[in-house]
């Protein structure tokens, strides 16, 4: 009897695995076949992107679909993932090759190299030259060229600002209200006076808003974001550094502890995903951001109360900010050439950009002038980032906008300065199990650090020897050979 | 083969029972091992989806373990979730075992029930429902017990970044939430004992004391033997929610709350190398398989019927 039940399970078993083997195979290879693709019998893009999810997402995304089933013969269907959760969500979702076609990636969020380089992404070269003559004409081509991963393109940059500044954001009619200068305002250290007045004025405002990706600002590019390893933003000898050994970052750390301890920062911090609930309470003074050239009225209009800002570091143009926002196709896409079509189309054509961006006129917006618009009550249902939709220069003005923007973004990306690593893009493949070591040390350490919960007088040393401990010094030693002759294929 | 249908036949309703749990078995725990090879590959994306990813990838021998063992991860990691479970195992037997005798001798049967029902409740929530009543206790700014705390002139705690309290904490509200589900199986047991026997316990003169301590506890060992040892088997398996959820991701405490479980999750997460997290798994299976083994032994030494196999 024993043996009657193995030989039983086995046949289920076998069974079992045949059809899991049979069903398996069915799924990929079918690619574009005869009539689909066109507007009678349009194919579906998916697209995963970054952002709050918005209420009304499907009701504009159908009809984007009526206008892109028109032009392309594509629906698209949007999937948005909170800010937070983003590269966590998206790393798994690629991985387990979940359907996608079209792919929000940058050098933070769902990291843009190290994607390309593990393959999530198809390579675009051909693609480009075949269905993208209209974007390779209107980006700015500094955008495509420093997004070239090992001299290939993985992905469409958004037209957007070229250089990286930081800035302080300011909720101004708390600013107002309590009679606060912030012209002399740039450094960390000097917001003390502001964050001290609303400590004592308003103890229901949190003085300094920020979650648990907060960094202080220091002048350096890092080789990987968030990671420990930079280059200074001066530097003539190419050195990597260890970030948390340099001056700059001790200083800002131990400032950041005094501030915690005097309670300008929410004591959860460290494990606060995102701030929103903030901007939307208005129950905040100040908070740190990458800025544009009028991101102030972006700002306001959003969040829709009057937001100010003032810078606290040069512009830089660096990798982040080259690749601060891009669409990839995924490898996986069963319609490459469908949304190719489609991102050349968004980046391009006005329309469809908007629309994409403020939503239906007449529900989310109404049209002002030719290109200006006003948001309606229903937008803060389809409050979407600009910065992540495709090219900026193609949206509507804002009522506060000037009518130079996009000429005063031309000379914005014109003033910025080249950081003396851009477009050098670090290949880890020698390093990947000490990365993976020192990527979990960083989790341990980064946030309770950089939010100044923890000491830094006893934590930052123990940090520092973590990290070491993991690897970390032979990463930023392959770092520094691969820096060097980068440096030297370069001329620089 | 006639023999083999005729067996079939003769056994079916006893097969038919156990399909459901052969099929789950065989998708959940047998058809997933074949993905153990990606532990020893360099994961890379393959336009065909999964499996082709998996198999076109690179064999890279044992490079994927290194990370586990270049830093002390691999002994923090294993170290707290031994001691977690043992005390998990431990103190739930020993208050679990308290909790039912005296909700058996509680003489308001409609009372007795009701706390059976309060005790049993935390069990059915979510750990992330958990997770917020925690964090109502313990917030900074407005947690329960840093008011208390302002109540009696003391300085308020930051609970999420000390490290020192989290093994009561985690220990406590483990016990809190599965407490009241492990005791219904003892009481149980113990309503099943011999009325009988107490009875002429009674007639000799016996307290209650001495009832408990020498009909209650030995009738109740053989059940304490084989949960403890269910218990056992999965000693190497923590609890995700408890140790992600309850301490809120917060990095400062993972030297007492990281766990295999939530260091495997974090890996895959944040370095997104699969291979890499595949690893740190099978190391999981490979050494709770060893315990489990020595764990049997041992009690088949002790007392072979006692034993899972």
């Amino acid at each position: 009897m024993q043996k009657g039940k193995k030989r039983f399970s086995l046949a289920i078993t076998a069974l079992t695995a045949l059809s899991v083997v049979l069903s398996g195979c069915g799924g990929g290879g079918s690619t574009a076949s005869g009539g689909e693709g066109t507007s009678e019998k349009p194919v579906e893009l998916i697209w995963y992107t970054i952002g709050t999810p918005q209420k009304d997402v499907d009701t504009v995304m159908a009809e984007v679909s009526k206008y892109t089933t028109e032009k392309i013969g594509a629906t698209v269907t949007m999937k948005m993932i909170d800010w937070g959760d983003y590269q966590q969500k998206m790393q798994v979702m690629v991985a387990s090759g979940e359907p996608m076609d079209i792919i929000f990636t940058s050098s933070g969020g769902f990291d843009y190299v190290q994607n390309a380089r593990k393959g999530a992404f198809m390579e675009l070269d051909s693609l480009i030259d075949e269905y993208g003559q209209d974007l390779k004409n209107t980006i700015d081509p500094a955008f495509l060229e420093g997004s070239k991963v090992d001299g290939h393109n993985y992905a469409i940059p958004a037209n957007k600002e070229l250089p990286q500044q930081e800035v302080w954001r300011f909720n101004q009619n708390l600013i107002e209200e309590y009679k606060m200068d912030t012209s002399g305002v740039r450094t960390l250290d000097s917001l003390e006076p502001l964050l001290k007045t609303i400590k004592e004025n308003a103890p229901d405002v949190t003085p300094f808003a920020m979650d648990k990706n907060y960094i202080p600002y220091v002048p350096y590019d890092y080789v990987i974001q968030n990671l420990p390893m930079a280059v200074k933003l001066d530097t003539t000898d190419y050195k990597v550094v260890n970030i948390l050994e340099t001056p700059e970052m001790k200083e800002a750390l131990t400032t950041m502890r005094k501030y915690y301890q005097a309670g300008y920062i929410a004591p959860e911090a460290a494990t606060t995903g995102s701030t929103s609930d903030l901007g939307i309470s208005g129950k905040w003074l100040l908070d740190r951001a990458q800025t544009q050239p009028f991101a102030d009225n972006v700002w306001s209009t959003s969040n829709g109360y009057p937001i100010t800002s003032t810078p606290a570091s040069d512009a830089i143009i660096t990798n982040n900010s080259v690749q601060g926002s891009m669409m990839a196709i995924s490898a996986n896409s069963e319609y490459p050439e469908k949304a190719m079509q489609f991102l050349n189309l968004l980046n391009t054509d006005a329309t469809l950009r908007n629309m994409v961006d403020s939503g239906i006129e007449g529900t989310h917006y109404k049209k002002t002038a030719d290109n200006r618009m006003e948001n309606l009550p229903e937008s803060k249902n389809y409050d979407m980032p600009s910065y992540s939709l495709g090219n900026n220069m193609l949206l509507n003005l804002n009522p506060n906008d000037p009518d130079n923007k996009w000429d005063e973004f031309k000379t914005f990306n014109e003033s910025g300065v080249d950081s003396p690593i851009l477009s050098f893009n670090f290949d880890p493949k020698n390093v990947s199990s000490e990365l993976a070591a020192v990527q979990n040390v960083k989790e341990q350490f980064w946030s309770s650090l950089m939010t100044g919960t923890v000491d830094p007088e006893t934590y930052l040393p123990q940090a520092i020897e973590k990290f070491n401990q993991a690897g970390l010094e032979k990463v930023m030693a392959e770092a520094q050979t691969q820096l060097d002759a980068w440096k030297a294929e370069n001329g620089k | 083969m006639g023999n083999f249908f005729k067996n079939i036949n003769r056994n079916k309703a006893l097969l038919f029972m156990v399909l459901p749990g052969t099929i789950w078995f065989f998708f959940f725990s047998y058809l997933p091992l074949a993905g153990t090879i990606v532990a020893f590959k360099e994961y890379r994306f393959s336009r065909d989806g999964f499996w082709a990813s998996i198999f076109r990838s690179e064999w890279v021998g044992w490079d994927n373990f290194k990370f586990l063992f270049s830093t002390d991860d691999a002994f923090t990691i294993t170290r707290n979730t031994l001691l977690y479970n043992l005390a998990f195992i431990l103190l739930g037997l020993v208050f679990s075992v308290l909790l039912a005798i005296i909700l058996s001798e509680l003489v308001n049967r409609r009372l007795s029930k009701i706390y059976q029902t309060g005790m049993f409740l935390p069990y059915f929530l979510s750990w992330v429902i958990v997770g917020y009543f925690v964090f109502s206790f313990l917030s900074m700014d407005r947690g329960l017990l840093n008011q208390i705390l302002g109540w009696f002139g003391m300085d308020p705690i930051q609970w999420y970044s000390e490290a020192k309290y989290w093994p009561y904490i985690l220990i406590i509200v483990n016990l809190w939430k599965s407490i009241g589900y492990s005791s219904v199986v003892y009481l149980a047991a113990i309503l099943g004992i011999d009325k009988s026997l107490y009875e002429a316990a009674m007639i000799d003169g016996a307290s209650k004391w001495q009832q408990i301590r020498g009909i209650t506890i030995p009738m109740l060992t053989p059940i304490m033997t084989i949960m403890t040892l269910l218990a056992v088997g999965k000693i190497f398996y923590a609890d995700f929610g408890l140790f992600y959820q309850v301490p809120r991701d917060s990095g400062t405490l993972y030297a007492v709350t990281n766990v295999i479980d939530t260091y495997v999750y974090r890996g895959l997460m944040t370095t997104g190398e699969i291979g890499m997290s595949a690893a740190a798994g099978l190391y999981q299976s490979v050494v709770g398989f060893v315990l489990v083994i020595i764990s049997n032994y041992v009690v088949r030494r002790v007392d072979k019927d006692s034993a899972l196999f």
